[in-house]
This record gives structure tokens, sequence and C-alpha cells, in this order.
């Protein structure tokens, strides 16, 4: 139907172009525009939906569409197949469902999540919340042991420097026989 | 798809309308309607529903809920042990935890009443009001106002206030 349209307008123009070339030529009696016409001669179509073409002058769409376009598709690059994955787990996998914890079962650590990717993450990815209370119990341990052993120095020096009889603040002085006192034997030197 | 809640926690109360005699020949549109809505929707989502938790029920998984070991309070902690108060601490964090959930659920009872009964809740509704009104009471005594850096030792330092103030009220009230 547009190739129609297209045609019709294409020989509405060599028509036109024949009927201007006509009236410069010689004088020619033109067909009225509403007189009747022989089948298979053109007419000026109306069809409301092809108008006078425009050329709409407007700012440039091009570097909008450009990153709407590669935001889609990065975002949809990894986030298809993740909601896909995330579909097939939730449909086919499916939650854990509460039970009470059965007599002399211990259950292991990841088995307190309800959700199967938790579950996962808890059991492959991440280490056991024990683990990390026992490290946090080994710092403290060992920091408290350091404190301690600092309180006790720091006692002890205070201590020692008060009496004076323990091994630190002991400076060793030289042996009194080796002085030579010679020179202050006599009292004239 | 989310749970839905246990129907038998909050039970509404049976309705009581009244049985009608029909008077005219018309069929009621209402059926038509439910008809209508059970066809399109709830027949294919339930089929659906049970499909999937029929491929769900092929390996069925647990959890539990973790129970932890009771370890000797603040209070029974000697000075300078640092590592007893690190688990008292941790206990007394999981202990507010599990109070403040308890906050929460008889709050919940209380507005599943004030729903339930409408207009008569002033009156039906009393013994949830004062269980809500003891156990925030209960929890403001205890975890106040000790802000948002608070821990054990200030909730212990609150309860030891606390329980200075009751004796010296005591006293006074005793002379």
């Amino acid at each position: 139907m547009a190739a129609m349209s297209l045609l019709l307008r294409a020989a509405a123009a060599w028509g036109a172009r024949r009927a201007v070339g006509g009236a410069a030529g010689g004088a020619r009696l033109r067909w009225p525009s509403g007189a009747a016409r022989l089948p298979g001669t053109v007419a000026p179509v109306r069809h409301s939906s092809h108008g006078k073409r425009m050329f709409i002058i407007k700012a440039t769409s091009f570097y909008d569409s450009r990153f709407l376009n590669l935001l889609r598709f990065y975002i949809f690059l990894t986030g298809i197949p993740v909601a896909v994955f995330i579909t097939y787990v939730n449909i086919f996998i499916g939650q854990a469902e509460l039970a009470e914890i059965p007599e002399g079962y211990v259950p292991d650590y990841w088995e307190y999540y309800k959700h199967p990717i938790s579950r996962w993450i808890a059991r492959y990815l991440l280490d056991p919340p024990e683990k990390n209370y026992e490290k946090a119990m080994a710092l403290l341990d060992v920091e408290a042991k350091k404190t301690e052993l600092r309180l006790m120095e720091l006692e002890a020096r205070r201590l020692m420097r008060a009496r004076g009889d323990g091994p630190w603040y002991h400076y060793e002085t030289p042996d009194k026989n080796l002085t030579d006192e010679s020179m202050k034997a006599t009292p004239d030197n | 798809m989310p749970e839905d809640r246990d129907w038998e926690v909050y039970k509404a109360p049976p309705t009581r309308t009244p049985v009608l005699e029909k008077d005219t020949s018309l069929s009621n549109p209402v059926h038509l309607f439910q008809a209508a809505f059970s066809y399109v929707l709830d027949r294919p989502i339930t089929f659906v529903r049970e499909w999937i938790e029929r491929q769900q029920a092929k390996n069925k998984f647990y959890y539990y809920h973790q129970q932890f070991r009771r370890v000797p309070d603040l209070s029974e902690c000697m000075e300078g042990d640092y590592l007893c108060f690190f688990e008292a601490e941790a206990q007394w964090r999981r202990d507010r935890m599990v109070d403040q959930e308890i906050v929460a659920i008889v709050r919940e009872r209380f507005g599943a009443c004030q729903q339930r009964e409408g207009p008569n809740q002033f009156q039906n509704c009393a013994k949830e009001m004062e269980q809500l009104v003891q156990v925030t009471k209960a929890y403001q005594d205890k975890y106040g106002e000790l802000g948002a850096h608070g821990n054990a030792r200030t909730c212990l330092m609150k309860q030891k206030h606390r329980m200075m103030e009751e004796r010296k009220a005591q006293e006074n009230a005793d002379q």
C-alpha cells in the first residue's frame, strides 16, 4: 500500500512535470482537478497519513539513546542469567522448612539458614560463626595476657626502684680496690 | 512466594450472617463472578503452585533455630577476665534481641485483637492491653535509656542503680 502510494505519487510528479512542460511549450487546456478521469490516469492522492514530508529540527537524541541502549545491554548481560538462575532455584529447589532440632543431633552451621542460596554461601564461602567467635576470643586472650604482663612489669619496676633490693636499677660500679688514691695520700698534692 | 501467616493463631470469631431466603427466580450474579474468578484466576494459580510444590517435595531439607548454651553472666565474671566479659556481652545482646521480638509479638497480638474486635476493643482486649503495658514497662526498665552504645556493663549499672533506689525507697517507706 505504501509502495502503491509512492508509485502514484511518482506518477503524479511525472504528470505534473509533463503538464508544466506542456504549459511552457504551448497553451494547452489542463484537466481541472475535479473532472472525471479515464482509468489509469494520474490523480493527486489524499491519504491522510502522508502529508507533506517535514524535516523536523530537534536536538540530537543519538547520545541519549546510545547510553540507554548500552545501559540496558550491560545490565541484562548478567542480570538475565542471574534472574533465570534464581528463578530456577526458587521453583525447583525451594526453601527449607522449619523443624525442631532432633534429639542428639547437632546441626551444621549452614543448616540455620532458610534460602538454599544463603545455605550454599554459608557453607562454601563463609567461615562458621563459631570460628569467628573463637578468633575474637583468642585475640582477646593474647591482649589480656599482654596487659597483665605489662602491668606486672610496671609494678616490679616501681618496687625495685623504690626499694633498691632487686636486680633492676642496679648499676655496676668499679671495684673500690682498683682506685688509686696515692695522689690523695698526702695533703699537699 | 511469601507464606501466609498462621491462621490458627489469631482466630476470628465465627461470623453470624443469617441465611437468606431467595424470593426471586433470577440467578444471583455474585455466583457468576465467583465462577469467573475461580476459573480464570484461582484454578490456574493453584495448579501452578501445586506443580511447584510437587517439584520441591522431591528433596526436602530443613532449617533449625539455633540454641545457644548459657554462659556465666556479667555479674558472675571476675574482674579482668576479658574472655568472660566477651561471652557475657554476646549473651546479653542475644537476650536483648529475643526481648525485642517478645515485645513485637505482644504488640502484634494487641493490634490483632483491636482489629478483630473493632468497636468492642476497650472491653474485650483488656487482657492483651494489660500484657502489653507490663511487657513494655519491663523492657523499658531493663534496656530503656541505655542508648545506641548500650552494652551489658551499662545495663548492669542501670540494674544496680535501680536496686539502690528500691532499697532507698523501702527504707524511706519503713521510717
